[in-house]
């Protein structure tokens, strides 16, 4: 029998929205998956060291998870978006993804995907093409795809409900967050603010575990120019959850385009409800953090508190 | 024998302390500067508020921590209220002027804007990594231009045209000083513009898309300086309070807030003879290697923090 290859993933930027399409689907073909660790500060070190200064927070992180894992795997996997429809594109961080990784690690196979709609590259046709580029079975490569995209339909399902359950069962003060999920799952980025919120007896309420269809359409009501997909299903949250929550909380990586452009518009734009910007960087000390956080909180018990006494 | 709370505001440049009563009134307050070594300043502010409180028959029953350092400084201290000095500040500005609806703060080496309605903080900015248009900013021009940052508002004040001065970023603003005043530019006109710099950047910055509406209060370090409050006030339109404890809000707030913590335990002066230590060590068990700091009263450690995971936590031994 020959020996299985071994198929490194990154554990940053679109893992954490893809993870059981990308699981599912390379473990019904047969392949190992190497997964990175969670982020640390040594990934992150690597990471700025294997990109420009000007790349993005998260993008840094991504290239530390490469680094981390590179000389373990037989293949590096990279997928490449850049849209889904007219008018449904996403960061051109994610067009041009595929090409950074081949030109920094250049010894190491590339194994990707495109979805580029426009140029009728779809979803299925890129898995097609990269299981055959893994010689597997045709026939296989199809079932693999559909067994792992009903996965990942039904874990998102899953964690909306949960979500939905505990929005209905807690008392406590929520706090929506506005994301991207490779920031808040991320250990060293969105985690901390997390368990500080935990910490404090908030319940944070995530933006991307939304029905992102749903999601899509109510973005309108916030604004009708976006062309940003992640950023339609993440604000569109925000139009979902509004009658939830007691506040909201952006976290966007330093220099993140997309986000500069849509946080500022919600922070203009919705006015029910007090709002947090954090913009996180590679020089970010805990200490602004914390005063940040804390007087946000402060402020939402004081008002909850008034209102309560009102009513 | 009267109850007092202590509140101590330990910020980057100055420590400041009030000692208020059970009806709110600041019986004793202090001032000084940080000198980048919280411990040693807390203990002189104590000293002195001692002093001032001897012959009062006074017994501080509460404390509260506020600044930068307050983490530091209230386990030291032992203090029943460690906060934010948002909130501090915003508590201690209520109770001075229950009507207010903006504050303007700017210190040594932050600057922010508090909104209020009906008696609640409703929004907040701060400014993040630039210190432009903070005391800071001001003393560094001052010493440029050969003078005490004290004396700024009386020079600013007789200004009948300031000059423009750019002001986005302290290094522009530095070059651009120097220009003026090679070209001819009076010196009392150099620095009023560069207290309306402060204002327009303060302004632009961290006031950017608040909506500012009065009765504004102006505090902290910079509110001493006459110049900068008639500049705020020339360019907002509206009247400008400032307080002459302006520059102890902070730590008025946090007394209150210990005051309403309703924990009281007798505080002990004694602690000015104590032997605090700060050690800061790396933790090296694992690749985040963070940095710890441990907090030693007597050699013995009293608290720690820093660490990211329960891997780092250091034992109290």
């Amino acid at each position: 029998m020959a020996k299985l290859d071994i198929i490194g993933i990154p554990r940053a930027l679109l893992y954490y929205k893809y993870r059981y399409l990308w699981e599912c689907f390379f473990k019904e073909l047969g392949c190992h998956i190497l997964l990175s660790p969670e982020t640390n500060k040594e990934i992150m070190d690597q990471g700025i060291n294997h990109s420009i200064d000007e790349s993005c927070l998260s993008a840094k992180i991504y290239m530390g998870h490469i680094y981390a894992i590179i000389n373990q795997v037989d293949y590096i996997f990279v997928p490449r978006f850049c849209n889904f429809a007219r008018q449904e594109t996403v960061c051109t961080k994610f067009n041009a993804l595929y090409d950074i990784v081949r030109n920094t690690f250049p010894h190491k196979e590339v194994l990707h995907y495109n979805v580029d709609v426009l140029k009728r590259n779809g979803e299925l046709k890129g898995f097609i093409k990269m299981g055959l580029a893994l010689k597997k079975n045709f026939f296989l490569i199809v079932k693999a795809y559909i067994k792992a995209k009903l996965k990942q339909k039904h874990h998102d399902k899953l964690a909306h409900k949960q979500q939905a359950d505990l929005i209905n069962n807690e008392s406590c003060l929520k706090m929506l967050i506005v994301a991207h999920p490779y920031n808040r799952y991320d250990k060293l980025v969105g985690f901390p603010i997390i368990k500080y919120l935990m910490e404090n007896n908030i319940m944070p309420v995530y933006a991307d575990i939304v029905d992102h269809k749903v999601a899509r359409q109510r973005s309108l009501n916030i604004s009708k120019t976006l062309h940003w997909t992640y950023s339609k299903e993440l604000i569109g949250a925000i139009d979902y959850y509004q009658d939830k929550i007691d506040g909201i909380i952006f976290i966007s990586t330093f220099p993140c385009g997309p986000d500069s452009l849509v946080n500022e518009l919600c922070l203009r734009k919705i006015k029910y409800v007090p709002m947090l910007n954090l913009v996180l960087d590679e020089l970010q000390g805990e200490a602004g953090l914390h005063t940040r956080l804390e007087s946000f909180i402060d402020i939402i018990k004081i008002r909850k508190n008034k209102q309560e006494a009102v009513s | 024998m009267k109850k007092g709370y202590l509140g101590v505001d330990v910020g980057s440049i100055s420590t400041k302390g009030v000692i208020i009563d059970s009806d709110n009134n600041i019986i004793a307050e202090d001032y000084l500067w940080t000198e980048g070594n919280p411990v040693v300043a807390v203990k002189q502010l104590l000293k002195n508020l001692l002093v001032k409180t001897r012959n009062k028959d006074l017994l501080v029953v509460a404390v509260g921590t506020t600044g930068s350092a307050r983490k530091l400084v209230g386990t030291i201290l032992n203090a029943q209220v460690i906060k934010n000095e948002i909130t501090a500040q915003a508590i201690g500005t209520l109770e001075l002027y229950p009507e207010v609806r903006t504050i303007f703060e700017i210190g040594g080496q932050d600057s922010k804007i508090i909104l209020i309605e009906n008696g609640i903080i409703v929004d907040y900015a701060m400014n993040t990594l630039c210190a432009a248009g903070t005391g800071s900013f001001l003393s560094s021009q001052a010493k440029r231009l050969g003078m005490h940052p004290e004396d700024f508002g009386k020079w600013a004040i007789r200004s009948k045209k300031p000059t423009k001065i750019a002001a986005r970023c302290t290094v522009f603003a530095e070059s651009d000083l120097v220009h003026k005043a090679q070209i001819g530019h009076k010196k009392e006109d150099i620095i009023a513009g560069l207290c309306r710099s402060v204002v327009l950047n303060f302004l632009n910055n961290v006031g950017k898309g608040k909506n500012i509406k009065p009765p504004i209060v102006f505090q902290g370090g910079v509110s001493k300086n006459i110049g900068v409050v008639k500049a705020f006030a020339d360019i907002t339109g509206e009247e400008i309070k400032v307080h002459k404890y302006g520059h102890l809000t902070g730590a008025f707030g946090v007394a209150l807030l210990a005051k309403r913590a309703n924990d009281e335990h007798c505080f002990d002066f004694n602690f000015v003879n104590m032997h605090f230590e700060t050690k800061g060590i790396e933790c090296m068990k694992c690749p985040n290697n963070c940095e710890i700091i441990c907090v030693y009263k007597n050699n013995k450690i009293i608290d720690s923090w820093g660490n990211r995971c329960d891997n780092g936590a250091v034992l109290k031994q």
